[in-house]
């Protein structure tokens, strides 16, 4: 079942058992492999024999295979559309009226389309098998700011409040004669009244959650403790080590190549 | 014990005082309810009491608050708050928004004070238990009733062993379910001994039934201060906007048209209507 606010799925699945920063690592170290590595079925090779097995494994896979394509798909018909008729000059494969699908844009296409893929579904595979909170402490427990961190996941979670607060502000002016729909001017004419008083609003809700956290030791400085233990396999802290060292050899390789070219 | 002496506030580019010459001493253990209109200060002297004022709102400040001896201004918030729990109006404010059960949220304060996990776990399974939200223990926090998060709010502070807790009208968000809930909870802490309550509230009905003392706040003074039962009943108090209970109007119409004893003091609750009105 999806929880509240955020994309994460609950299952008891072996990637999500993992540290979040084991997951974190491996997401950079796919975002470093694809971005980097040379290759125009690169970032496909890497969903398909990546990713997709290990949301499978994680039993999500039809979770994000089905919020990938949302965000992919208008993505890949625009940069289709645009770079394989717009491509200023190359070798054409189809003409259709005044407009000819050239060879180079296609095949640029290809790459952006797939590096959008390999960078989305990668995050959605970290989104999903990883519980935000769980993501605070352990970033907390490598001595990541813990204020940064509890901003980052809180906005997150609270955010579809405020959402909500912005409809039955609508509704409330609606209510009171305000005309939100029509021309361009209409429109820009009921931005203030809907905007000033979620802007305000918040700000004073902002106030009191600051109470709220403060009253419960957020800012106190010294070791902090977690009521869920993080636990972990053994090999990993040095499978984080070798996929960091990955990196690092990814990108040497690539400096590597453009120099010696 | 709580004391106040001499406090005299006013926040930051205000033009006048928020709170004038507050004297006040609340012994260990006693639940204290405070009253009085919109801008009387009920809040100002809640922030007072757990140390706000002056660590978070700067302002003028004048006299002394001491817990247990101890002079808030002197003493670090972090350190303060676990002596001095402060529950606010909008239960959704206070859910921390990073935990994903109730369990975990109510160990939030606790984890910052790197308490060990052990006595955590006890705590936060103790404290769930005298707040009655055990069932409670794996549901989202955000997905709760008002009156649920509100309690998941006060357990949250409660776990954190406070010797005081100030209530700024934790029940104005929740239906009469919801706050009787509130109330019931806080009166079976009160109690036991354990804690010092104070809770700024506009239900009097609940104040009467409930509180220990009532002390009245009016332009940032105190206006009455004792039982219920003689605050409540006060006639001054009503030009000062406090209010009265619906026992008490009724009694207050019988008393006028001589059918209610003279001898019997106006009612603040339903128990005490029915013996006026029983003969």
């Amino acid at each position: 079942m999806a929880q509240l606010n955020s994309l994460f799925v609950a299952r008891d699945s072996p990637i999500h058992r993992l540290n979040p920063l084991t997951k974190l690592t491996l997401t950079g170290l796919l975002l470093v492999t694809g971005l980097f590595l040379p290759g125009v079925l690169t970032n496909y090779l890497l969903f398909l024999g990546v990713i997709l097995p290990l949301s499978a494994l994680a039993g999500v896979g039809r979770q994000l295979l089905s919020s990938a394509w949302k965000i992919v798909l208008p993505f890949a018909i625009s940069v289709f559309l645009i770079q394989g008729f717009l491509w200023p000059q190359g070798t054409p494969l189809v003409y259709i009226g005044p407009l000819s699908l050239k060879s180079e844009g296609l095949q640029f296409a290809v790459v952006s389309t797939g590096r959008i893929l390999m960078i989305v579904s990668s995050f959605l595979l970290f989104s999903l098998t990883t519980r935000p909170d769980h993501l605070m402490n352990s970033l907390s427990r490598i001595g990541f700011p813990s204020n940064l961190a509890y901003v980052i996941v809180a906005t997150i979670q609270i955010a579809p409040r405020f959402q909500s607060r912005a409809v039955t502000i609508l509704d409330a002016q609606r209510a009171r004669g305000l005309e939100t729909e029509g021309s361009l001017r209409t429109r820009a004419r009921a931005l203030a009244p809907l905007v000033i008083p979620l802007v305000l609003s918040s700000l004073i809700d902002v106030e009191e959650r600051a109470l709220a956290v403060e009253a419960r030791g957020f800012n106190r400085q010294g070791t902090r403790t977690f009521l869920v233990e993080q636990a972990e396999a053994a090999w990993e802290p040095a499978g984080r080590w070798l996929m960091v060292l990955g990196m690092a050899a990814i990108i040497g390789l690539r400096v590597y190549l453009a120099v010696s070219r | 014990m709580i004391k106040i002496e001499q406090v005299t506030y006013r926040y930051p580019a205000a033009p006048s005082p928020a709170l004038r010459d507050v004297s006040l001493e609340i012994p260990a253990g006693q639940f204290c309810a405070v009253v009085g209109e919109n801008g009387a200060g009920k809040s100002t002297l809640a922030y007072l009491i757990a140390g706000f004022i002056p660590h978070f709102y700067h302002g003028t400040l004048a006299g002394s608050v001491l817990i247990d001896d101890q002079e808030t201004s002197q003493v670090p918030l972090n350190q303060l708050v676990q002596q001095v729990g402060l529950i606010f109006q909008n239960p959704f404010n206070q859910i921390s928004g990073t935990k994903f059960s109730v369990r975990e949220e109510i160990a939030f304060g606790l984890e910052n004070l790197g308490v060990p996990r052990e006595e955590m776990e006890e705590r936060v399974l103790s404290t769930m238990e005298r707040v009655e939200i055990t069932d409670l223990a794996d549901r989202h926090p955000l997905a709760l009733s008002g009156g649920q998060m509100q309690r998941v709010a006060i357990a949250s502070v409660l776990a954190m062993r406070p010797k005081v807790l100030v209530l700024d009208e934790p029940t104005s968000q929740l239906d009469p379910i919801g706050s009787r809930e509130v109330f019931s909870a806080i009166k079976t802490l009160s109690d036991v001994g354990e804690t010092t309550v104070v809770m700024i509230e506009h239900k009097l009905e609940w104040v009467a039934v409930f509180a220990d003392r009532v002390i009245a706040l009016s332009g940032g003074s105190i206006v009455g201060d004792g039982l219920a039962r003689d605050v409540l009943t006060d006639e001054r108090l009503l030009e000062k906007r406090i209010g009265q209970t619906r026992y008490t109007q009724a009694a207050r119409l019988a008393r006028q048209r001589g059918k209610w004893p003279s001898a019997l003091p106006l009612a603040v609750t339903l128990d005490q209507a029915v013996e006026g009105f029983k003969d």
